[in-house]
Protein backbone atom coordinates (compact mmCIF):
# COMPACT_ATOMS: atom_id res chain seq x y z
CA UNK A 1 0.00 0.00 0.00
CA UNK A 2 1.57 3.71 -0.84
CA UNK A 3 0.05 6.80 0.06
CA UNK A 4 -0.04 10.24 -1.50
CA UNK A 5 1.63 12.87 0.50
CA UNK A 6 -1.08 15.86 0.51
CA UNK A 7 0.81 18.61 3.13
CA UNK A 8 4.03 18.89 4.49
CA UNK A 9 5.34 20.94 7.57
CA UNK A 10 8.72 21.42 8.92
CA UNK A 11 10.30 22.89 12.25
CA UNK A 12 13.80 22.61 11.74
CA UNK A 13 17.47 24.32 11.43
CA UNK A 14 16.27 25.38 8.16
CA UNK A 15 13.42 28.37 7.51
CA UNK A 16 10.63 25.59 6.05
CA UNK A 17 9.41 29.02 3.75
CA UNK A 18 12.38 29.80 1.46
CA UNK A 19 14.67 26.23 1.71
CA UNK A 20 16.37 24.91 -0.21
CA UNK A 21 16.26 28.67 -2.01
CA UNK A 22 18.04 30.29 1.36
CA UNK A 23 19.99 27.50 3.22
CA UNK A 24 21.26 28.44 6.65
CA UNK A 25 24.92 27.73 7.56
CA UNK A 26 25.61 26.69 11.40
CA UNK A 27 29.02 26.97 13.34
CA UNK A 28 29.40 24.94 16.02
CA UNK A 29 28.35 21.34 17.54
CA UNK A 30 24.91 21.71 16.86
CA UNK A 31 22.02 22.96 14.66
CA UNK A 32 18.89 24.82 16.73
CA UNK A 33 15.90 24.95 14.90
CA UNK A 34 14.58 28.21 13.22
CA UNK A 35 11.97 29.08 15.46
CA UNK A 36 8.93 30.12 13.42
CA UNK A 37 6.28 32.28 15.43
CA UNK A 38 4.36 29.90 17.51
CA UNK A 39 1.63 32.04 18.63
CA UNK A 40 0.23 32.20 15.06
CA UNK A 41 -0.71 28.02 15.69
CA UNK A 42 -0.88 28.25 19.42
CA UNK A 43 -2.67 30.39 21.82
CA UNK A 44 -0.09 32.06 24.50
CA UNK A 45 -1.98 30.87 27.52
CA UNK A 46 -1.08 27.04 25.87
CA UNK A 47 2.33 28.00 24.82
CA UNK A 48 3.34 28.53 28.23
CA UNK A 49 2.57 25.11 29.06
CA UNK A 50 4.55 23.82 26.18
CA UNK A 51 8.29 22.58 25.84
CA UNK A 52 10.07 22.91 22.05
CA UNK A 53 9.05 19.22 21.36
CA UNK A 54 5.88 20.06 21.87
CA UNK A 55 5.99 23.47 20.00
CA UNK A 56 7.91 22.37 16.91
CA UNK A 57 5.36 19.32 16.52
CA UNK A 58 2.24 21.12 16.88
CA UNK A 59 3.60 23.73 14.56
CA UNK A 60 4.87 21.51 12.17
CA UNK A 61 1.73 19.53 11.95
CA UNK A 62 -0.36 22.78 11.65
CA UNK A 63 1.05 23.61 8.87
CA UNK A 64 1.13 20.29 6.95
CA UNK A 65 -2.60 20.54 7.93
CA UNK A 66 -3.17 23.67 6.01
CA UNK A 67 -1.24 22.90 3.22
CA UNK A 68 -3.32 19.66 2.61
CA UNK A 69 -6.14 21.74 3.81
CA UNK A 70 -7.56 19.87 6.60
CA UNK A 71 -9.04 20.74 9.74
CA UNK A 72 -9.26 17.45 11.39
CA UNK A 73 -6.99 13.87 10.46
CA UNK A 74 -8.33 10.31 10.87
CA UNK A 75 -5.50 9.88 12.84
CA UNK A 76 -2.11 11.17 14.12
CA UNK A 77 0.24 8.63 14.21
CA UNK A 78 4.12 10.19 15.52
CA UNK A 79 7.52 9.07 16.46
CA UNK A 80 9.60 10.12 18.63
CA UNK A 81 13.11 8.80 20.26
CA UNK A 82 13.53 11.76 23.27
CA UNK A 83 9.93 12.73 23.78
CA UNK A 84 9.53 15.88 25.72
CA UNK A 85 13.27 15.49 26.87
CA UNK A 86 13.53 19.09 28.41
CA UNK A 87 10.77 18.76 30.70
CA UNK A 88 11.25 15.53 31.62
CA UNK A 89 14.72 17.50 32.75
CA UNK A 90 12.79 19.94 34.88
CA UNK A 91 10.85 16.96 36.56
CA UNK A 92 13.69 14.59 37.38
CA UNK A 93 15.17 17.62 38.36
CA UNK A 94 13.21 19.10 40.88
CA UNK A 95 12.16 15.36 42.35
CA UNK A 96 15.69 15.62 43.35
CA UNK A 97 16.16 19.03 44.76
CA UNK A 98 13.04 19.01 46.50
CA UNK A 99 13.25 15.73 47.79
CA UNK A 100 10.61 14.24 45.78
CA UNK A 101 7.78 16.73 47.97
CA UNK A 102 6.13 20.27 46.58
CA UNK A 103 6.34 18.78 42.72
CA UNK A 104 4.28 21.01 40.16
CA UNK A 105 2.26 19.06 37.83
CA UNK A 106 2.79 20.97 34.62
CA UNK A 107 6.62 19.60 33.89
CA UNK A 108 4.96 15.94 34.68
CA UNK A 109 1.87 16.22 32.58
CA UNK A 110 4.34 17.66 29.69
CA UNK A 111 7.27 15.02 29.70
CA UNK A 112 5.27 12.26 28.45
CA UNK A 113 6.26 11.05 25.01
CA UNK A 114 2.90 10.91 23.63
CA UNK A 115 2.45 14.33 24.71
CA UNK A 116 2.87 16.20 21.50
CA UNK A 117 0.52 14.23 19.30
CA UNK A 118 -2.06 14.49 22.38
CA UNK A 119 -1.86 18.13 22.59
CA UNK A 120 -2.19 18.07 18.48
CA UNK A 121 -5.10 15.77 18.84
CA UNK A 122 -6.28 18.14 21.97
CA UNK A 123 -5.75 21.51 19.71
CA UNK A 124 -7.53 19.84 16.93
CA UNK A 125 -10.64 18.39 19.05
CA UNK A 126 -9.50 15.34 17.34
CA UNK A 127 -10.57 12.34 18.76
CA UNK A 128 -9.45 9.69 16.11
CA UNK A 129 -7.11 6.93 16.76
CA UNK A 130 -3.68 8.56 18.26
CA UNK A 131 -0.25 6.49 18.46
CA UNK A 132 2.92 7.75 19.25
CA UNK A 133 5.52 5.45 18.28
CA UNK A 134 8.84 5.39 20.52
CA UNK A 135 11.58 2.98 18.82
CA UNK A 136 14.37 5.31 18.96
CA UNK A 137 15.78 6.11 15.21
CA UNK A 138 13.03 3.71 13.84
CA UNK A 139 10.72 6.01 15.33
CA UNK A 140 9.20 7.85 12.21
CA UNK A 141 9.32 4.71 10.29
CA UNK A 142 6.90 2.77 12.45
CA UNK A 143 4.82 5.51 12.55
CA UNK A 144 4.74 5.89 8.87
CA UNK A 145 3.96 1.97 9.03
CA UNK A 146 1.03 2.06 10.81
CA UNK A 147 -0.03 4.78 8.37
CA UNK A 148 -0.09 2.87 5.54
CA UNK A 149 -1.33 -0.19 7.34
CA UNK A 150 -4.22 2.13 8.18
CA UNK A 151 -5.08 3.21 4.63
CA UNK A 152 -4.59 -0.25 3.61
CA UNK A 153 -7.37 -1.14 5.98
CA UNK A 154 -9.49 2.16 5.11
CA UNK A 155 -8.51 3.99 1.93
CA UNK A 156 -10.80 7.12 2.27
CA UNK A 157 -8.58 7.70 5.62
CA UNK A 158 -6.90 11.00 5.80
CA UNK A 159 -3.92 10.68 8.29
CA UNK A 160 -1.75 12.78 9.83
CA UNK A 161 2.36 11.62 10.30
CA UNK A 162 5.20 12.70 11.54
CA UNK A 163 7.89 13.35 14.35
CA UNK A 164 9.35 15.38 16.61
CA UNK A 165 13.13 15.59 18.98
CA UNK A 166 14.14 18.77 20.53
CA UNK A 167 18.35 19.08 22.08
CA UNK A 168 18.09 19.99 25.92
CA UNK A 169 21.18 21.17 27.42
CA UNK A 170 21.02 18.54 29.39
CA UNK A 171 21.02 15.61 26.67
CA UNK A 172 23.42 17.74 24.23
CA UNK A 173 26.18 17.50 26.95
CA UNK A 174 25.81 14.08 27.63
CA UNK A 175 25.75 13.36 24.37
CA UNK A 176 28.72 15.17 23.38
CA UNK A 177 30.47 13.40 26.20
CA UNK A 178 30.52 9.82 24.80
CA UNK A 179 32.04 12.14 21.63
CA UNK A 180 29.20 12.15 19.39
CA UNK A 181 29.47 15.42 18.19
CA UNK A 182 32.53 17.47 17.11
CA UNK A 183 32.72 21.78 16.17
CA UNK A 184 32.14 21.96 12.47
CA UNK A 185 30.49 24.44 10.18
CA UNK A 186 27.77 22.80 8.00
CA UNK A 187 29.00 24.22 5.08
CA UNK A 188 32.38 22.08 5.52
CA UNK A 189 30.66 19.17 7.03
CA UNK A 190 29.98 16.51 4.47
CA UNK A 191 33.74 16.46 3.53
CA UNK A 192 35.27 17.26 7.32
CA UNK A 193 36.61 13.38 7.28
CA UNK A 194 36.94 13.36 11.32
CA UNK A 195 34.80 11.23 14.04
CA UNK A 196 31.57 13.02 15.03
CA UNK A 197 29.14 15.08 13.88
CA UNK A 198 26.81 18.07 14.80
CA UNK A 199 23.54 18.00 16.55
CA UNK A 200 20.65 18.74 15.37
CA UNK A 201 16.82 18.58 16.24
CA UNK A 202 13.27 19.32 14.43
CA UNK A 203 9.67 18.41 13.72
CA UNK A 204 8.17 17.10 10.16
CA UNK A 205 4.75 16.29 9.53
CA UNK A 206 2.83 15.04 7.09
CA UNK A 207 -0.80 14.37 5.47
CA UNK A 208 -0.68 10.88 4.16
CA UNK A 209 -4.03 9.97 1.62
CA UNK A 210 -4.60 6.70 -0.27
CA UNK A 211 -5.94 9.00 -3.34
CA UNK A 212 -3.71 11.55 -5.49
CA UNK A 213 -5.28 14.61 -6.21
CA UNK A 214 -4.01 18.24 -6.82
CA UNK A 215 -2.75 18.71 -3.53
CA UNK A 216 -0.39 15.41 -4.12
CA UNK A 217 3.47 16.21 -3.70
CA UNK A 218 4.77 13.18 -3.83
CA UNK A 219 4.04 9.14 -3.53
CA UNK A 220 5.09 7.60 -0.39
CA UNK A 221 5.88 3.78 -1.90
CA UNK A 222 7.27 1.82 1.02
CA UNK A 223 9.19 1.66 4.10
CA UNK A 224 11.63 -0.85 5.52
CA UNK A 225 14.05 -1.13 8.35
CA UNK A 226 16.88 -3.04 9.39
CA UNK A 227 18.43 -3.34 12.79
CA UNK A 228 22.07 -4.43 13.46
CA UNK A 229 23.18 -5.47 10.46
CA UNK A 230 26.35 -7.66 10.70
CA UNK A 231 27.85 -6.16 7.63
CA UNK A 232 27.57 -3.69 4.99
CA UNK A 233 26.97 -6.98 2.69
CA UNK A 234 23.92 -7.65 4.51
CA UNK A 235 22.96 -3.97 4.21
CA UNK A 236 23.23 -4.35 0.63
CA UNK A 237 21.79 -7.34 0.19
CA UNK A 238 18.39 -5.72 2.35
CA UNK A 239 18.58 -2.67 0.19
CA UNK A 240 18.91 -4.78 -3.05
CA UNK A 241 15.72 -6.87 -1.66
CA UNK A 242 13.72 -4.23 -0.83
CA UNK A 243 13.98 -2.14 -4.19
CA UNK A 244 13.27 -5.82 -5.96
CA UNK A 245 10.04 -6.42 -3.51
CA UNK A 246 9.01 -2.75 -5.40
CA UNK A 247 9.55 -4.39 -8.85
CA UNK A 248 12.64 -1.67 -8.70
CA UNK A 249 16.52 -2.01 -9.71
CA UNK A 250 19.25 0.47 -8.05
CA UNK A 251 19.38 1.86 -11.97
CA UNK A 252 15.82 2.97 -11.74
CA UNK A 253 16.58 5.43 -8.43
CA UNK A 254 17.11 8.83 -9.68
CA UNK A 255 18.85 10.29 -6.21
CA UNK A 256 20.24 8.57 -3.18
CA UNK A 257 19.39 10.36 -0.32
CA UNK A 258 21.15 9.20 2.46
CA UNK A 259 21.87 10.38 6.10
CA UNK A 260 25.67 11.11 5.63
CA UNK A 261 26.48 13.32 8.70
CA UNK A 262 30.02 14.12 8.08
CA UNK A 263 31.15 11.59 10.83
CA UNK A 264 33.96 9.24 8.74
CA UNK A 265 33.49 6.12 11.16
CA UNK A 266 29.69 5.94 10.70
CA UNK A 267 29.77 7.36 6.85
CA UNK A 268 31.86 4.31 5.54
CA UNK A 269 28.34 2.20 5.73
CA UNK A 270 27.05 4.65 3.02
CA UNK A 271 30.25 5.09 0.83
CA UNK A 272 30.40 0.62 0.93
CA UNK A 273 27.00 0.01 -0.25
CA UNK A 274 26.56 2.83 -2.94
CA UNK A 275 29.88 1.99 -4.46
CA UNK A 276 27.86 -1.75 -4.71
CA UNK A 277 24.88 -0.71 -5.71
CA UNK A 278 24.82 2.91 -6.43
CA UNK A 279 27.95 3.30 -8.51
CA UNK A 280 26.25 5.47 -11.13
CA UNK A 281 23.14 7.36 -9.00
CA UNK A 282 23.55 10.77 -8.05
CA UNK A 283 23.96 10.93 -4.13
CA UNK A 284 23.09 13.80 -2.08
CA UNK A 285 22.74 14.10 2.00
CA UNK A 286 20.46 15.82 4.25
CA UNK A 287 21.91 16.52 7.50
CA UNK A 288 24.15 19.00 6.78
CA UNK A 289 21.07 20.97 6.74
CA UNK A 290 18.72 19.48 9.82
CA UNK A 291 22.14 18.10 12.16
CA UNK A 292 21.79 14.03 13.64
CA UNK A 293 19.39 13.12 15.54
CA UNK A 294 17.22 9.70 15.74
CA UNK A 295 14.61 11.51 13.51
CA UNK A 296 16.31 13.10 11.26
CA UNK A 297 14.45 10.83 8.70
CA UNK A 298 11.83 12.96 9.20
CA UNK A 299 13.38 16.01 7.59
CA UNK A 300 14.74 13.77 4.84
CA UNK A 301 11.38 12.70 3.66
CA UNK A 302 10.10 16.27 3.91
CA UNK A 303 13.26 17.04 1.83
CA UNK A 304 12.46 14.45 -0.84
CA UNK A 305 8.74 15.49 -0.98
CA UNK A 306 9.46 18.75 -1.97
CA UNK A 307 12.31 17.64 -4.59
CA UNK A 308 9.96 15.50 -5.79
CA UNK A 309 7.39 18.29 -6.33
CA UNK A 310 9.06 20.83 -7.25
CA UNK A 311 11.07 18.99 -9.71
CA UNK A 312 14.38 19.65 -8.26
CA UNK A 313 17.60 18.97 -6.05
CA UNK A 314 19.41 21.72 -4.28
CA UNK A 315 22.74 21.41 -5.75
CA UNK A 316 24.09 22.08 -1.88
CA UNK A 317 22.63 18.46 -0.80
CA UNK A 318 24.83 16.92 -3.41
CA UNK A 319 27.85 14.45 -2.58
CA UNK A 320 28.43 12.46 -5.69
CA UNK A 321 27.08 13.52 -9.12
CA UNK A 322 25.60 16.68 -10.52
CA UNK A 323 21.48 17.35 -8.88
CA UNK A 324 19.22 15.14 -10.95
CA UNK A 325 16.93 17.73 -12.95
CA UNK A 326 13.18 16.33 -12.33
CA UNK A 327 13.91 13.35 -10.27
CA UNK A 328 11.18 10.51 -10.77
CA UNK A 329 12.40 8.08 -7.41
CA UNK A 330 13.88 8.93 -4.27
CA UNK A 331 15.48 6.51 -2.03
CA UNK A 332 16.20 7.75 1.70
CA UNK A 333 18.30 5.95 2.98
CA UNK A 334 19.14 6.23 7.01
CA UNK A 335 21.06 4.63 9.60
CA UNK A 336 21.80 6.41 13.18
CA UNK A 337 24.73 5.08 14.97
CA UNK A 338 25.47 2.07 12.63
CA UNK A 339 22.68 -0.02 14.13
CA UNK A 340 18.97 1.95 13.35
CA UNK A 341 19.17 1.70 9.22
CA UNK A 342 15.88 2.66 7.03
CA UNK A 343 15.00 2.76 3.64
CA UNK A 344 11.79 5.27 2.85
CA UNK A 345 11.33 5.32 -0.63
CA UNK A 346 9.25 8.51 -2.43
CA UNK A 347 7.84 8.58 -6.14
CA UNK A 348 7.15 11.33 -8.33
CA UNK A 349 3.30 11.43 -8.51
CA UNK B 1 1.41 41.95 46.07
CA UNK B 2 3.82 43.02 43.49
CA UNK B 3 6.72 40.10 44.75
CA UNK B 4 3.32 37.34 44.80
CA UNK B 5 2.37 38.97 41.37
CA UNK B 6 6.09 37.97 40.01
CA UNK B 7 5.92 34.69 41.98
CA UNK B 8 2.65 33.83 40.49
CA UNK B 9 4.12 35.05 36.82
CA UNK B 10 7.29 33.01 37.21
CA UNK B 11 5.29 29.90 39.07
CA UNK B 12 3.23 29.54 35.98
CA UNK B 13 5.59 30.61 33.68
CA UNK B 14 2.72 33.72 32.14
CA UNK B 15 4.46 34.47 29.15
CA UNK B 16 4.21 38.43 28.02
CA UNK B 17 2.36 39.12 31.43
CA UNK B 18 3.82 41.93 33.47
CA UNK B 19 3.00 42.13 37.46
CA UNK B 20 1.54 45.45 36.10
CA UNK B 21 -0.92 43.79 34.29
CA UNK B 22 -2.73 41.89 37.12
CA UNK B 23 -5.43 43.68 39.24
CA UNK B 24 -5.30 43.26 42.61
CA UNK B 25 -8.56 42.52 43.09
CA UNK B 26 -9.34 40.71 39.31
CA UNK B 27 -10.43 37.10 39.55
CA UNK B 28 -7.41 34.53 38.51
CA UNK B 29 -9.78 32.44 36.83
CA UNK B 30 -11.89 31.95 34.09
CA UNK B 31 -12.85 35.12 32.78
CA UNK B 32 -10.17 36.81 34.87
CA UNK B 33 -6.71 35.86 34.03
CA UNK B 34 -7.89 32.78 32.26
CA UNK B 35 -6.42 30.47 34.46
CA UNK B 36 -7.38 26.67 34.97
CA UNK B 37 -7.14 23.45 37.06
CA UNK B 38 -3.58 22.52 36.70
CA UNK B 39 -2.60 25.89 37.64
CA UNK B 40 -4.77 26.05 40.48
CA UNK B 41 -2.01 23.04 41.81
CA UNK B 42 0.58 25.03 40.79
CA UNK B 43 -0.57 27.90 43.20
CA UNK B 44 -0.54 25.38 46.06
CA UNK B 45 2.85 24.52 45.03
CA UNK B 46 4.15 28.26 44.97
CA UNK B 47 2.22 28.66 48.56
CA UNK B 48 3.95 25.70 49.93
CA UNK B 49 7.26 26.74 48.26
CA UNK B 50 7.41 30.33 48.73
CA UNK B 51 5.66 30.93 51.77
CA UNK B 52 5.69 27.37 54.03
CA UNK B 53 1.72 27.64 54.03
CA UNK B 54 -0.32 24.06 53.42
CA UNK B 55 -4.23 24.67 53.12
CA UNK B 56 -5.31 22.92 55.82
CA UNK B 57 -9.50 22.73 54.03
CA UNK B 58 -9.04 22.42 50.24
CA UNK B 59 -12.64 23.54 49.72
CA UNK B 60 -11.45 27.16 51.08
CA UNK B 61 -9.29 27.06 47.77
CA UNK B 62 -11.70 29.10 45.53
CA UNK B 63 -11.97 32.20 48.05
CA UNK B 64 -7.95 31.80 48.88
CA UNK B 65 -7.05 31.90 45.11
CA UNK B 66 -10.24 34.15 43.84
CA UNK B 67 -7.68 37.50 42.75
CA UNK B 68 -4.01 38.20 44.25
CA UNK B 69 -5.55 40.28 47.01
CA UNK B 70 -7.23 37.35 48.55
CA UNK B 71 -4.30 35.58 48.39
CA UNK B 72 -2.07 38.01 49.98
CA UNK B 73 -4.90 38.27 52.84
CA UNK B 74 -4.42 34.56 53.21
CA UNK B 75 -0.61 34.38 53.23
CA UNK B 76 -0.34 37.32 55.76
CA UNK B 77 -3.26 35.70 57.96
CA UNK B 78 -1.43 32.37 57.85
CA UNK B 79 2.32 33.98 58.49
CA UNK B 80 0.56 36.04 61.66
CA UNK B 81 -0.67 32.63 63.05
CA UNK B 82 3.08 30.64 62.61
CA UNK B 83 4.76 33.95 64.78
Amino acid sequence: MQAFIQGTGCVSAQDSQVFPGEIRHYDGDRLPVADPDYKQWIDIKQIRRMGRAIKMGVAASHMSLEAAGIKSPDAIIMGTAYGCLADTGVFLQKLVSQHEDMLTPTAFIQSTHNTVAGQIALLLGCHAYNNTFVHRAFSLENALQDSLLMLAEDPSRKILAGATDEITEYSHTILRRFGLYKNASTAALQRSGTPGTMAGEGAAFFVLASGKDDKSLAQLTAVDMLYRPASEQETADRLLDFLRRNGLEPKDISLLLSGRNGDVTSDRYYGTVESRLFESTPVAAFKHFCGEYPTASAFAVWMAAGCLHRGAVPQEAMVKGDAPAAPARILVWNHHQGTHHSFILLEKC
Amino acid sequence: MQDLKEQIIQQLNLQEVKPEDIGDDQPLFKEGLGLDSIDALELIVLLQQHHNIRIAKPEDGPNIFYSVRTMAEYITAEKAKQA
